[in-house]
C-alpha cells in the first residue's frame, strides 16, 4: 500500500506496478493538488519520470529554462548556467505545476495492477514482522486493508509517520516567504529570477519563475515582525505584487490564483525504513525550497525504493537490500539539507551575522566575480552513494568514468539493429540515449567494437536460477561490426567511451535506478557470472 | 606589504570608518573582510583570523 497520492506516491506506484508489484494507493483528497506547488523539475526526475512513461506528457507541457540572473537593488549581480548541450535528452530544468505532474503520472498507472483510492485517509497503522494493517476512512465507510509492505509517501504531516510515533529530526529557520501564483500573459524568457531588495519591495527578496498556462510564481520574504496571518490576505499581497510587476515592466492584466506561506525547515527522520513501513518524499525529509530539492529528491526516493522493493517482494532480494534505501537516501537528505540550509543562510538569512555578510556578498559581487558563487542557488542535482555497501570496488585502473555509487553518465548514442533502447529521445531515427536504458532491470555495459567477446560472454551465466534480469548491452565505437542479435548502442559522438572512461573491453554494471554499482578493465573482471555478483550483493548468496 | 604600506592602510581605513560614520561601519568592514578573505590560501587561514578577531573583540577589559 501506498500512503499519499502526491508526486511521489503516484510514481512510487507507477514503477512498482511496472516492475510486477500491484499497488494500492489511499489518498485523502477528492482531486489534485491546490496551487502549483512544486514548480521546477530536473533533468534527473524527468529521467526517473521517464522510467514510467510519464516525461514526455511533461516535457510537451513544461517550460525548460538553463539559468537564471539575481539583481541586487538595479544591478545585476550574478547569472548563472546549469550544465546544457545539444545532445542532451533533458533540459536540466522544467518548470510545470505539480498538479499537472500529478496528472501524467497517473495517466501511466495501469488499472489493473494500481487501484487508486482518493477521499480516503490513513487512521491507523500497526506494523508487525508479518506485514501492516492499515485502517482507513473513507467516503464509503471505514475498513481495514493488511498489506505486505506500507509506503508512506503521505506530506510533510505524515499520518503514517504520526502513528508509528517517529520524529522528523533537524532545524526550521524563523525567515517566512510568501508564495503566489498570478496569472499573466508573457513573453519573457525562462529563467530564474531573484531580486535583493529590489525598488519595488524594499528589503524584501523576490523570486520569479515562470510556468506553462500563462502563469507566474513569485515568492517573497516577509519583512521581519510581519504576522503570518495578516501577510498572506489579498490586500496585502497584490499591491506588493504590482508593484514588483510594475517595475519589471509586465503591464498585461493579472489576476491572483493561490497564495501560500512557506518557512525553510530542515529535517528528516533518522530512518526510512520501519520494518514493514517505508518513508519517501516530504514524510521522511523537508528540505529548504531554495534549490529545488523537495519534490526532487522525492522523485529520487521513489526510484531507489521501487527496484529494491521489488526485489524483496518477489523474492529475489533479502529483506536488508531495503536498509540500503533508508542508508542511501538519509546520506542523500542530509546532503540535500546542507546544500538547502546554505541556500537558505543567503535567501533568508538566519540574523544579523547573516544579513550583514549577504549585504556584503551583494555589493562586492559585480567588482569581485568569485564572490558570486555564494549568491548562486545551488540548484539540486543527484546525489552520490558513496559508502554504501552496494556499491563494488572498481575492477582495475580507472582515471575518470563513474565510480560505483555515482549516477551513470548520460550519452547519446544510436541504436543498433538489436537494441529497442527505449523512449524519451525523439531526435531523429535511432537516436537514443543511455538513460533510457535504466529505470526495470541491471544493466551490464560492455564497452567493445568486437561482435563476440570471449571475456564478457564468460560473465553472462544462462543460469536458470532465479535471479533479477540482467540487460547486456554493447556500446561500440562508430563504424564498429554489428550483429543483427547484438544489443547494440553504436557511440558515434564517442560521448559513451569519453565519460565513462572506457577502454576495450571495459564493463560498466548499473543498477535499475542508474546509479553504477561496479566497473571492470577486461583484465581485472570478476571470476562469477554477473548474475552471481549482483546475487551475492542481494543478499541472495 | 612594508610597515610603510601598513602604516598607510592602517591610516586609510580609520579615515574610511571616519567618513562611513557609525551605523554603516559594519557593512563597510564586512564588505572589506569578505574581499580580503579570498586572498587567504585556504578556509583554515580565513577561519583562524575570524576566530581571533572575535576573541579580542570579545575581550572586554584588556
Amino acid at each position: 500500500m501506498i500512503a499519499g497520492g502526491g508526486p511521489v506516491g503516484l510514481t512510487a506506484a507507477a514503477l512498482l506496478s511496472r516492475l510486477g508489484v500491484d499497488c494500492l494507493v489511499v489518498e485523502a483528497d477528492a482531486g489534485w493538488c491546490e496551487g502549483s506547488r512544486a514548480i521546477c523539475i530536473s533533468r534527473r526526475s524527468l529521467e526517473i519520470l521517464g522510467w514510467c512513461g510519464a516525461d514526455r506528457p511533461v516535457l510537451a507541457k513544461g517550460l525548460p529554462w538553463v539559468g537564471g540572473r539575481s539583481f541586487h537593488r538595479n544591478t545585476e549581480v550574478l547569472r548563472f548556467t546549469m550544465p546544457s548541450e545539444a545532445t542532451e535528452r533533458f533540459p536540466p530544468m522544467l518548470n510545470i505545476q505539480q498538479y499537472h505532474v500529478e496528472q501524467m503520472v497517473a495517466a501511466t498507472l495501469s488499472a489493473d495492477r494500481v487501484r487508486v483510492l482518493r477521499s480516503t485517509r490513513v487512521c491507523g497503522v500497526r506494523a508487525s514482522p508479518a506485514g501492516v494493517e492499515v485502517d482507513l476512512a473513507g467516503v464509503g465507510g471505514a475498513e481495514t486493508v493488511r498489506c505486505g509492505w506500507l509506503v508512506a509517501c503521505d506530506g510533510g504531516r505524515s499520518t503514517v509517520r504520526e502513528q508509528l510515533g517517529l520524529q522528523l529530526e533537524g532545524t526550521e529557520y524563523e525567515g517566512r516567504y510568501v508564495i503566489v501564483d498570478i496569472e499573466q500573459a508573457t513573453s519573457r524568457k525562462v529563467e530564474r529570477l531573484a531580486w535583493f531588495d529590489p525598488p519595488s519591495n524594499p528589503g524584501s527578496t523576490i523570486l520569479m519563475h515562470r510556468q506553462p498556462d500563462g502563469i507566474w510564481r513569485i515568492d517573497y520574504q516577509l519583512r521581519d515582525g510581519e504576522d503570518p496571518v495578516e501577510a498572506v490576505k489579498a490586500q496585502n499581497v497584490l499591491p506588493r505584487v504590482q508593484a514588483h510587476l510594475d517595475m519589471v515592466g509586465e503591464r498585461a492584466p493579472w489576476k491572483p490564483l493561490w497564495i501560500s506561506m512557506y518557512n525553510a525547515k530542515c529535517l528528516t527522520l533518522p530512518s526510512y525504513r520501519a520494518g514493514r513501513v517505508l518513508f519517501a518524499g516530504d514524510a521522511a525529509h523537508l528540505v529548504p525550497i531554495f534549490g529545488v530539492r523537495g519534490l526532487n529528491s522525492g522523485l529520487d526516493d521513489a526510484g531507489n525504493l521501487a527496484w529494491k522493493l521489488a526485489l524483496a517482494h518477489r523474492g529475489l532480494a533479502a529483506d536488508a537490500l531495503l536498509d540500503t534505501y533508508s542508508s542511501e537516501r538519509v546520506a542523500a537528505a542530509r546532503a540535500n539539507i546542507a546544500y538547502g540550509a546554505k541556500s537558505t543562510e543567503f535567501m533568508a538569512p538566519p540574523h544579523a551575522g547573516f544579513a550583514l555578510m549577504r549585504e556584503a556578498a551583494l555589493r562586492l559581487a559585480p567588482a569581485v566575480p568569485e564572490v558570486r558563487a555564494l549568491i548562486n542557488p545551488r540548484q539540486t542535482s543527484p546525489v552520490e552513494y558513496s559508502g554504501s555497501p552496494l556499491n563494488l570496488p572498481d575492477g582495475g585502473t580507472f582515471g575518470a568514468g563513474a565510480r560505483a555509487g555515482m549516477p551513470a553518465p548520460e550519452a547519446r548514442l544510436r541504436a543498433g539493429a538489436g537494441a529497442g533502447a527505449g523512449s524519451g529521445s525523439g531526435a531523429g531515427a535511432g537516436i537514443t540515449h543511455l538513460s533510457a536504458l535504466f529505470g526495470s532491470s541491471f544493466i551490464a555495459l560492455v564497452f567493445s567494437e568486437r561482435v563476440h567477446s570471449s571475456a564478457a560472454a564468460r560473465l553472462r551465466s544462462e543460469d536458470a536460477r532465479r535471479a533479477p534480469p540482467v540487460r547486456w548491452v554493447r556500446v561500440a565505437p562508430a563504424a564498429s561490426r554489428i550483429d543483427p542479435a547484438d544489443d547494440l548502442l553504436i557511440d558515434e559522438l564517442g560521448e559513451a567511451w569519453h565519460r565513462y572512461d572506457a577502454a576495450e573491453g571495459t564493463l560498466y554494471l548499473i543498477r535499475p535506478d542508474g546509479y553504477v554499482m561496479g566497473r571492470w578493465r577486461e583484465e581485472a573482471f570478476p571470476s562469477d557470472p554477473i548474475e552471481r555478483v549482483i546475487a551475492r550483493i542481494l543478499g541472495r548468496e | 606589504m612594508n610597515t610603510a604600506d601598513l602604516e598607510q592602510s592602517y591610516t586609510a581605513l580609520a579615515e574610511s570608518i571616519g567618513r562611513t560614520g557609525g551605523s554603516k561601519t559594519p557593512l563597510l568592514l564586512a564588505t572589506l573582510a569578505l574581499d580580503l578573505l579570498r586572498e587567504l590560501p585556504d578556509a583554515e587561514a580565513a577561519l583562524a583570523r575570524i576566530r581571533r578577531a572575535e576573541e579580542l573583540t570579545s575581550e572586554t577589559d584588556r
